[in-house]
């Protein structure tokens, strides 16, 4: 109880400056936002392999871990491989994650600023005859259910943080 | 705050509660599976194209034997087919990536002249390894030598420990890479022994493309198996491996040399 006597006034300030800070972000209603969102392109497959919340976050982590058991230890295809991350995410306009500005990749690391290397090396356009990721087949059943479930408006944890 | 200690009458009332839990926690299962929150684990069950692969086998120790008799002086079909497979350049020039390459020898005493592959010799001791600043250079458990290219700092000094001239520097930017092989400017790279087709239990591209022209003169296996056909081989005709002095044992072997 004495602790948050003592740090009242420091999260006073802090709350008066968030408020201060959404009034001055607020835009004016049916106006385009001033700050460019990121466009995310939806992507091929019904549902990513974690949630969109906890990939958004963990995406990096779970990438470079992955990267380590394929490279080292021979583990293809295993659920956080890159190449199935394209395969699914990969734009039905330009075949790519990373080709023009509004891909996925690129979109929100240019909104982001966050500089990646990774397709200096790694193909950003799946294969031609590429399998797609189990959880994610275009015409696998898991895939179809839950675009039924996206269509149909079922409230979901998962389909509430769909992009 | 104790825990009080159940009564008669409430143990007696246990089992109809865990059946009624029981009954509930299914139910419950079914209404998250409907809206498809629990079909990751449905999916991930279901064995599927793509599937993950077992990884690199610390029993297994795999190799190559060339059979130099039947590698005709000419006949460049392994390394288009690694060129195809990887993603290489069609026309290296003077300082693009090389993996496998056709070589012709010549012993002057007699005039008798041989044409054999080299690539990457996959040694069991490697000096590229050995020499390695950073560790990007490593040995997989099943013998087949890499380059982590996410750790490579382009230094080369792997490519100047090779005895067997294997590696090759990255000079350019690079674009329309495979899928399945990553290369990019500025790291060092050598056959892979087409590990991302091994991992799935295919050969490599050189084998396939040589055996598919109608010559078989490599053959691809497990050296630590006693049952394979390169196993067989080895121990049936004389072969020898390229700079045994260095004692690198390396996974390649020639006949015929």
């Amino acid at each position: 109880m004495g602790r948050l006597l003592r740090n009242l006034p420091r999260a006073a300030v802090l709350w008066l400056l968030l408020a201060g800070a959404a009034v001055l972000a607020a835009d004016a209603p049916g106006a385009t936002p001033r700050v460019p969102k990121p466009v995310i392109e939806a992507a091929r497959g019904g549902q990513c392999v974690e949630d969109p919340a906890i990939m958004r976050r963990d995406h990096m982590k779970y990438l470079k871990h992955q990267r380590d058991e394929t490279v080292h230890g021979g583990l293809r295809g295993a659920k956080y491989s890159l190449k199935t991350c394209i395969e699914c995410h990969a734009s039905q306009t330009t075949q790519s994650v990373a080709a023009t500005q509004t891909n996925f990749c690129v979109s929100c690391h240019s909104f982001a600023a966050v500089k990646i290397d990774c397709f200096e090396c790694h193909a950003t356009q799946p294969a031609a005859t590429s399998a797609f990721h189990p959880l994610v087949h275009p015409s696998g059943t898991t895939a179809l259910l839950s675009r039924l479930v996206r269509t149909l408006g079922v409230e979901t944890p998962s389909a509430r943080s769909q992009p | 705050m104790n825990p009080v200690p159940p009564t008669p009458s409430q143990d007696a009332a246990q089992p109809e509660r865990r059946g009624f839990l029981g009954v509930a926690a299914a139910g419950l299962a079914g209404i998250l599976l409907a809206p498809g929150v629990r079909l990751i684990e449905i999916a991930q069950a279901a064995p599927a194209a793509g599937a993950a692969t077992a990884g690199a086998d610390p029993q297994v120790r795999w190799g190559m034997l060339i059979d130099s008799t039947k590698c005709s002086s000419g006949c460049t079909d392994c390394v288009t087919a690694c060129r195809t497979e990887n993603g290489l350049p069609e026309n290296p020039g003077t300082t693009g990536a090389q993996w496998i390459r056709k070589i012709e020898i010549k012993e002057i005493r007699t005039g008798k002249t041989q044409s054999l592959p080299v690539m990457c010799q996959h040694c069991a001791e490697p000096p590229c390894v050995d020499v390695c600043p950073t560790g990007a250079s490593f040995k997989r458990a099943d013998g087949i030598v890499l380059v982590d290219k996410h750790i490579c700092i382009g230094c080369r000094y792997c490519v100047m420990a090779c005895p067997y001239k294997a590696r090759s520097f990255v000079h350019e930017p690079q674009t329309n890479q495979k899928p399945d092989v990553p290369r990019g400017m500025g790291t060092v790279e050598g056959c892979t022994m087409c590990v991302h087709k091994v991992d799935r239990g295919e050969q490599p591209a050189c084998v396939q493309a040589c055996s598919a022209a109608g010559h078989g003169a490599i053959v691809f296996g497990n050296l630590n198996d006693p049952t394979s056909e390169i196993s067989k081989r080895v121990r049936a005709i004389q072969t020898s491996q390229l700079r045994a002095d260095l004692k690198l044992d390396p996974g390649v072997r020639y006949h015929g040399i």
